[in-house]
């Protein structure tokens, strides 16, 4: 076993082994989306699943653009939990990968990407003002910014409301801040009412485990920065707030209840929290309900739910408290949001984040088209059986062949050895940057096991052929071998290069990366890796045939 | 046979010469190669079926539909049957699209932005609204908008459905492509093959330094991408995204055999330029032998099961090697053995 000694060999066998820790380890029972019980994920071709591509009305800039994105994965996943992925293209387009196939989800998917969302704002478990009643965000105003203030960092919001959400929100603010207490210069201090805002809440019924519930009443206590929660905040008014059906789950449901709140509301929707789901969701469903289960994670479920997004506390200078009727009040049309923040840059998210969010999570530059694909999950799964039948056939052929061509069978092991070994090797590297492998993928697959059998082929012609004619050392029969091979091997480089230089300039070319990442990786394997180790094995079995 | 060469070497350039004719006559001229939908935009529907499906019926179903350019193909194999659906977008949808995306860049113009997206309005329902906004305006076209296509998709869907009494689960794929993200794709098709080629070009220089054979392998690359289209014009497979990487897959494989022909005639010692030329044959032979007997296992397997990206692309490359048989061993051989001898 002078071969085991040999380090070409041992370093192929480490990569072999890495590889395979990688595809393996840490896997517990075959996950969803992954490909049977290894690390691999699938792409949309054999998980099935919709590609959107949006166009916008023009080309804008990289900031803004990733703002755009920012904005769009906010809107169709506002929590977070689906797997969704938006990448920015180039200036001008994004793409949106979505585990979605049924047409109706995906209409309203690209509905709300097009659309304005529904903005609220409320206070006291009434509409103080919705989006469409914000004329506009003062964004050009020299009120707008962050300023500095002494140690902290101030931004400032201003916005104009139309006529009517003037006189509403006059009327509902008035006199909603009390005084407390007095400073030692005897100003008086007032505790305010707050404002929620809300965008695109849903129009539904809402079902909530009572431990969920309580939960989320102390994590809202507690306050969270990151999701916009103030300390102290309380579950139930933010529920009163909502204006929507919340029902707390405790021992059973209450269908009598249940069926008045939906003739009330004219809701056919209920959403419920995920511990539920084995509970109640089947008994819904029979009361021909629609239900969407809500997955539960860190965050607070009855927030994300209910789509709450900002907290606002009024301050006494808006809310009238120096005069003594709703007539003599002053009509503010210009709105200022201020807040304080320790450093600039999170100043700067706040009021950016804010701000979106009165213009209603619109897009500053219009979407222009919608371009998509669609493959249903059954198709991908035909797909995925019959990718791995092709790759074991074609296997089988090249064998046959090879064995063929040299009247020797032995000589097609090596070749096929090396060539499995360079598959392990490329899915351990897909594997390991968690690049999906998608039919593209596949392709690029083929294209690097192209070349790898192509140089093999070269490397025993070269050694076995002339071994018996011609004295030309075995060294530099190599080396001659070598050349072919590294050329090769770089030209396939070269031509991959570009693709994944732009994968993320040109729209529709970022569907070319998978396939130019896994050809050029697969290139550069074969040529560090396997290939090297190839050479010593057939070196060692054309010393043995020369020997006999 | 030590030698296939001999001294008539020059004239085997011939053969290659018309065929690299009727290969530009077919891509260019008749049939031509087609543009696939994600170039051009349009719509594009795979069903799959266990029942068979006879494209008449399929042109019956869609009939009420009157959808623009609707082209219809099936297949059957062993397995199931399948249907290609093709057209471009509803006039009438696109229509009210524009009209929408200008409502929204007009949004501050409330007259204007209004009377835009009533006249959306007005085409999707037949009536007008009266709206105290512009913004509002342009929420109620636009839900109307998505109303109408998600109706329009579900109708197209279920009559599909009927017609072929498909499973509720059934296998489909489905792509809608708007004209200036294809315009947009093939704009960037065409930058990545520039400088591909560019690239592939200073390699290949860098590595034999010599202008002839150099400039022999980049044409029988060329010869190989013609050879490539040639074959998609006469199967029919449209020039896409799909397609693209396997006319890139093409100038990877072919070069291989380029290289080894061109590295043992240029710098080995052994033997005639033309015994050379004749070992390197039969080690090429056995490169690109392998790769077809792979590939036609390939495009036998995705054919029957309609697997459509895979087929195209191991069709391309059964197209573009047998070309790439021609070009190395008709062309690049002969030049070669020809720069030897003017060299001597």
């Amino acid at each position: 076993m002078t071969l085991l000694k040999n380090w070409k060999i041992i370093i192929l066998i480490i990569f072999l082994i890495i590889s395979l820790g990688i595809i393996f380890v840490d896997v517990g029972n075959p996950q969803k989306g992954y490909l049977g019980n290894t690390n691999i994920r699938l792409g949309l071709d054999f998980e099935g699943g919709t590609l959107l591509q949006v166009e916008l009305q023009r080309e804008v800039s990289v900031e803004e653009i990733n703002r755009i994105a920012n904005i769009i994965s906010q809107r169709i996943d506002p929590t977070g939990l689906r797997d969704n992925l938006v990448t920015p293209i180039g200036n001008q387009f994004i793409v949106i990968q979505l585990s979605e196939t049924d047409i109706s989800e995906i209409e309203r998917i690209e509905s709300r990407i097009r659309q304005q969302g529904q903005f609220e704002s409320t206070i006291n478990g009434e509409t103080i003002f919705t989006g469409d009643q914000i004329l506009r965000v003062l964004r050009g105003d020299t009120g707008y910014g962050v300023f500095q203030q002494g140690m902290f960092y101030e931004w400032r919001l201003p916005f104009v409301l139309n006529e009517r959400a003037v006189e509403s929100f006059t009327e509902k603010t008035f006199h909603q801040c009390t005084p407390v207490s007095f400073t030692p210069g005897g100003q008086p201090i007032y505790d305010c009412a707050k404002t929620m805002f809300f965008l695109d809440k849903p129009n539904a019924i809402i079902i909530v485990s009572e431990e969920q519930y309580e939960n989320d009443r102390e994590y809202l206590f507690l306050g969270d920065r990151q999701l916009n929660i103030p300390q102290q905040t309380n579950i139930d008014e933010v529920v009163e707030n909502s204006q929507l059906p919340v029902i707390i789950f405790r021992d059973e449901l209450d269908y009598n209840y249940l069926s008045t709140i939906k003739n009330e509301t004219g809701f056919n929707n209920i959403i419920i929290s995920q511990d539920l789901e084995n509970k109640i969701l089947q008994d819904l469903e029979a009361q021909n309900f629609s239900v969407e289960v809500l997955k539960i994670n860190q965050r607070p479920w009855v927030w994300d739910v209910l789509s709450a997004k900002q907290i606002i506390s009024l301050t006494e200078g808006i809310t009238n408290q120096n005069v003594a009727t709703i007539e003599q009040a002053r009509r503010y049309s210009t709105l200022y949001i201020t807040g304080q923040r320790d450093s600039f840059e999170e100043a700067i998210r706040d009021l950016e984040e804010l701000a979106i969010l009165l213009e209603s999570g619109s897009l500053p530059t219009p979407v222009k088209t919608i371009s998509r694909e669609t493959i249903s999950a059954s198709l991908g799964e035909t797909f995925k059986s019959l990718v791995i039948i092709m790759g074991i056939i074609a296997f089988i052929v090249i064998g046959i062949v090879i064995s063929a061509r040299y009247r020797n069978w032995k000589l097609a092991i090596p070749i096929f050895v090396i060539g499995a070994s360079e598959v392990i090797i490329i899915f351990g590297f897909i594997a390991l940057v968690r690049m999906p492998l998608d039919l593209a993928a596949f392709a690029g697959l083929i294209a690097a096991m192209g070349t790898g059998i192509d140089s093999q082929i070269v490397i025993t012609d070269e050694i076995m052929s002339k071994s018996k004619k011609v004295k030309e050392s075995l060294m530099k029969r190599i080396k001659s071998a070598l050349f072919i091979i590294i050329t090769s091997a770089f030209t396939l480089i070269a031509v991959m290069f570009p693709i994944i230089m732009f994968a993320r300039t040109f729209p529709g070319i970022d569907k070319l990366y998978g396939f130019a990442t896994v050809a050029m990786v697969g290139a550069l394997i074969g040529v560090l890796i396997t290939r090297p180790a190839f050479t010593v094995i057939i070196r060692k079995i054309v010393e043995k045939i020369e020997k006999n | 046979m030590n030698d296939v060469y001999g001294q008539n070497y020059k004239k085997y350039m011939l053969i290659p010469a018309i065929i690299f004719f009727i290969m530009l006559f077919l891509v260019f001229v008749f049939p031509g190669v087609q543009l696939g939908i994600d170039i051009t935009g349009g719509n594009l529907i795979i069903l799959r079926s266990e029942k068979e499906i006879v494209a008449d019926d399929v042109y019956a179903a869609l009939s009420e539909f009157n959808l623009p350019e609707l082209r219809v193909s099936t297949i059957s194999s062993p397995t199931g049957y399948g249907a290609w659906i093709q057209y471009s977008k509803d006039p009438l949808i696109l229509e009210v699209e524009t009209l929408l995306s200008q409502a929204e860049s007009l949004l501050d113009n409330e007259e204007e932005s209004i009377a835009l997206s009533n006249q959306a309005l007005f085409l999707l329902e037949g009536n007008e609204r009266d709206f105290e906004n512009s913004r509002l305006a342009l929420l109620g076209a636009q839900e109307a908008l998505s109303k109408e296509k998600e109706k329009f998709y579900l109708l197209l869907q279920s009559s599909l459905i009927n017609k072929f009494e498909l499973e509720d689960n059934f296998e489909f794929q489905q792509r809608e492509i708007s004209p200036t993200l294809g315009a947009a794709s093939f704009q960037g098709i065409i930058q990545i093959s520039i400088i591909g080629f560019i690239l592939l070009t200073i390699v290949i220089f860098l590595a034999f330094r010599q202008l002839v054979p150099s400039a022999a392998i980049i044409q029988s690359m060329i010869f190989d991408i013609f050879a490539g289209l040639a074959g998609m014009a006469l199967l029919d497979i449209p020039l896409s995204l799909t397609t693209m990487p396997a006319l890139l897959l093409l100038v990877g494989y072919s070069v291989d055999t380029d290289i080894m022909l061109s590295s043992r005639i240029l710098k080995e010692k052994t033997g005639t330029p033309q015994e050379r030329a004749t070992t390197s044959m039969k080690t090429g032979l056995t490169m690109t032998g392998t790769t077809l007997a792979a590939l036609v296992s390939m495009i036998v397997i995705s054919y029957f099961y309609q697997v459509e990206i895979i087929y195209q692309i191991s069709a391309i490359l059964f197209f573009g090697l047998i070309g790439d048989i021609i070009s190395t061993w008709l062309i690049n051989a002969p030049i070669l053995l020809w720069f030897m001898e003017d060299k001597k």
